[in-house]
């Protein structure tokens, strides 16, 4: 199809002996990887393993310590590497946050990042614009048009925009692409259309290099795989046929028996809450019963109404009919003030926008939710018992942090979230509602919040669980409750059914239309 | 949280919290330059105008530091009062106009309604309360944005005070209020006294209550906070409140100190305190609103301005030539 596609044995990318040290730490320790040309190469690890870093010094945006990188035949020096040169090498980015404007149209979008063209008197020639930005659509097979929205998109629709934006330049498939979890944020439908897109660029050339937490799409669609830890390489895997618990064992490195949530309790208490036809915002008469000592996932798509269930439960979202019962009593919070009052804790599916404080501290972090505790005598605040406290928080939850004075942005991800959850559930609620509660979590951090979570519900709490991500839920729930249009549509038990009966269930009843 | 033997109780690889004391690493050292830099200039600014020829026999004289801190005692605690909003993420550029009108009602109470001194002040006090009342509410109930409410505000204050005053000063109170405005201890004006109270309790509440430390919280992510269960809305109302009132304890500072009251704007008030209050966030505690950056900061203002007169520079040197240098001082040193 395309004649410059280079032959896919050949090496796209080669970094030899990359080191990099933060103070007296080794993040990255004479690591070494070879992309080759046209396949999707998936880098995979824990939080702090290294393989962020290692994207980073690429990039240019740290200054390595030593090492060097070729990129199709060209050899530079990482620690002269900056993001000009890295862009000039032929390396592309997109990140996480993918550096797209909603209110701005998929045109403007691409026009911000490689320019408008401009006629004479500086007027923008916006027929021409829409015009090639109409052909590199078409080009990558995005079902969008160039005067749309991009807030109006699907977020897989917006991936792949930020991916074409990033290539927009190349010739041919010369550009090495690297995505940094890109699906972090996605539902199952959505990451499996990014998942096959990116098959497709692949299979024309492109050369991809993918930063992952889920090992379910790794397993899918990757061709190669690097596993690092603790700054080094820890394994390596040419070809198909890896399977997700493989992977698994590898990232943790044998210390680690795959994902599981524990021994399950063998009788749940009494119902400690009870919804009976709840009606809020889009979700349309919801009866179900969570009991102490259980752990009830919700699925479902995107916008079937997981998330505002939570939140009316929670009452930051206002509850427009139905009852609901908590621990026997009726309950109507008219806040979150309330709720938590009442013994309800929420882990919230935005960690920076509603989670974390990102720039104040550990210690604060931890302490906001329970700041009475330390207010003695109505005189001071007991910094000390605070200081104590906070480290036995983070040691107990396993928070890596440089101290508890540490700002919380600092941390990565799995930690900020092992924290978000330590610091929310200190009032030891009765009922803890969680939201996503391992997006852009590790598979150690993950295994470390399930353990938590089982503690929990050991103590007596119930515990409510949405989540896009099936994987999760099958470890995580004793039953699934299937949300689809804002009601309840199947219950299931994740030790009879399987993950196959769970998925088709998720997919097909709600979407006659999947392809 | 459980405190049953949990599996995750002792991971390897986890750093424990607080271990790390055991070496300075470069970051750290320089970390604890910038809480320090603040202060370390004022100290350069004093150190340079004390040798320096011109003001050598001045700078340093018990009256130059006594007129400094007199002057400057309005705008430590218009710049304290700030503190509360900003530290809450709001703005509050009503805060110099509160001061200037609990000036006039104070002044104008005891001028033309006869009123006691303490009357007077209790009266000042409430009306200052009662205009962060109203910002508060307008802010936290109506979600207004503060930049643009409290502006509002403070145009508002300018037109009541220009209409009771006609534009003219009042004179004419109580004795014992000069009286007070004019007293000296340990060499120092009374008035200084008085600020530093204000700003030690300022101090406390911001740093040893709960509501401080929520303000804080508010401020970082508002969203967060109120998930955790903080009443966002009494919180932010009441931080307006304490702003109007520490406002309107400048606003009795300045009647005493200048023995009646002067319709002004209130601008010549807001920007010096507004100075301070952000070239506070480079010290002590960097990145963040505090009581004791602020204080040296507005110091620091104070004292290069007072030793650029004395050498003989022209009046319309001020704060202004200063806080445009704020954010390069904090990214120099590596924020």
């Amino acid at each position: 199809m395309d004649p410059h596609v280079t032959a896919p044995t050949q090496a796209a990318l080669v970094a030899r002996s990359v080191t990099k040290a933060f103070g007296g730490t080794l993040a990255l320790d004479g690591v070494g990887l070879i992309v080759r040309a046209g396949t999707i190469h998936a880098l995979l690890g824990g939080n702090g393993s290294g393989k962020s870093t290692l994207i980073k010094c690429l990039a240019g945006v740290y200054r390595a310590d030593g090492g060097e990188v070729s990129i199709a035949g060209r050899t530079l020096e990482l620690a002269d590497m900056s993001p000009p040169r890295a862009r000039g090498a032929g390396l592309r980015f997109v990140h996480q946050d993918l550096g797209l404007f909603d209110e701005l149209t998929v045109a403007e979008n691409f026009a911000l990042d490689s320019g408008f063209p401009i006629a004479r008197g500086g007027r923008i020639r916006w027929a021409a614009l829409h015009e090639h930005v109409t052909g590199v659509l078409a080009d990558y097979d995005i079902d969008v048009r160039a005067r749309d929205l991009v807030g109006s998109l699907r977020p897989s629709q917006k991936t792949m925009i930020a991916v074409a934006r990033a290539l927009a330049d190349q010739v041919a498939t010369e550009h090495v692409l690297m995505l940094d979890e890109p699906t972090a944020t996605l539902p199952e439908r959505e990451s499996r259309e990014l998942m096959r897109a990116l098959r497709r660029r692949a299979d024309r050339g492109q050369t991809i290099v993918l930063v992952s937490h889920r090992l379910g799409e790794v397993e899918q669609v990757a061709d190669a795989v690097t596993v690092f830890r603790d700054g080094r390489v820890a394994a390596e895997h040419t070809g198909p046929g890896l399977r997700a618990a493989e992977i698994s064992a590898m990232i943790a490195g044998g210390a680690f028996a795959g994902l599981s949530g524990g021994p399950r309790p063998s009788r749940p208490g009494e119902p400690v809450l009870v919804l009976d036809r709840l009606c809020a915002g889009g979700v349309r008469e919801v009866s179900l019963t969570v009991r102490r000592g259980e752990i009830v996932g919700l699925a479902g798509l995107a916008g079937a109404g997981k998330s505002t269930l939570l939140r009316a439960v929670f009452g930051s979202r206002p509850v427009t009919g139905g009852t609901m019962r908590l621990a026997g009593r009726p309950h109507a919070p008219r806040s979150p003030r309330d709720a938590i009052a009442i013994g309800i804790g929420l882990v919230p599916e935005d960690r920076h926008a509603e989670g974390i404080l990102a720039d104040l501290t550990v210690r604060e972090n931890a302490s906001v939710p329970v700041l009475s505790r330390y207010w003695r005598r109505r005189l001071f605040m007991d910094r000390r018992g605070e200081r104590l406290d906070t480290a036995a928080l983070v040691t107990r939850h396993a928070v890596r942090t440089d101290g508890i004075e540490t700002a919380v942005g600092k941390l990565s991800g799995g930690n900020q979230q092992k924290l978000v959850l330590a610091a929310r559930t200190r009032r030891r609620p009765a009922l803890l509602l969680l939201d996503e509660p391992t997006q852009g979590v590790d598979v150690m951090s993950r295994a470390e919040i399930y353990a938590t979570l089982r503690d929990l519900t050991a103590s007596g709490c119930g515990i409510l669980a949405a989540s896009t991500d099936l994987d999760e839920l099958l470890v995580l729930c004793d039953r699934i409750l299937l949300l689809s249009g804002g009601v309840v549509a199947g219950e299931f038990d994740p030790a009879v059914h399987s993950r196959e009966e769970i998925v088709s269930a998720v997919l097909d009843d709600t979407d006659p239309t999947r392809d | 949280m459980p405190s049953s033997s949990s599996p995750t109780s002792s991971p390897p690889a986890s750093a424990p919290a607080g271990a790390a004391t055991a070496h300075r690493s470069p970051a750290e050292v320089l970390h604890h330059l910038e809480r320090l830099a603040l202060p370390v200039l004022l100290v350069i600014v004093v150190v340079f105008f004390s040798l320096f020829p011109p003001t050598r026999d001045l700078f340093l004289t018990t009256d130059n530091i006594s007129v400094v801190l007199a002057n400057q005692s309005v705008v430590l605690l218009v710049a304290g009062a700030l503190l509360f909003p900003l530290i809450c993420g709001h703005f509050d550029f009503s805060v110099g106009a509160t001061a200037v009108f609990a000036n006039i009602v104070c002044a104008a109470a005891m001028s033309d309604f006869g009123w006691a001194a303490w009357q007077a002040c209790g009266l000042a006090l409430g009306a200052g309360a009662l205009v962060g009342l109203a910002n508060g509410v307008v802010v936290a109930r109506f979600r207004m944005n503060s930049f643009v409410s409290t502006l509002g505000m403070a145009t508002a204050l300018n037109g009541i005070i220009q209409w009771y005053t006609g534009g003219l000063a009042i004179i004419g109170i109580d004795r014992r209020m000069t009286t007070f405005g004019s007293t000296t201890w340990l060499g120092l004006p009374l008035v200084v006294f008085v600020v530093l109270v204000v700003l030690l309790l300022a101090w406390y509440v911001l740093t040893h209550t709960p509501y401080g430390r929520s303000l804080y919280a508010l401020g970082s992510n508002a969203r967060s906070a109120v998930l955790v269960g903080l009443p966002q809305r009494g919180y932010t109302r009441t931080a307006f409140m304490l702003s109007g009132a520490v406002a309107a304890v400048a606003g009795t500072v300045l009647t005493a100190r200048t023995g009646g009251a002067n319709p002004d704007s209130g601008t010549s008030l807001l920007f010096p305190a507004l100075t301070a209050a952000f070239l506070g966030t480079t010290g002590f505690q960097p990145g963040r609103f505090n009581v004791p950056g602020t204080i040296v900061g507005v110091l620091f203002v104070a004292a290069s301005v007072s030793g650029l007169t004395l050498s003989g520079a022209d009046t319309w040197v001020t704060a202004g030539g200063i806080s445009p240098s704020t954010p390069a001082v904090d990214r120099d040193l590596g924020a």
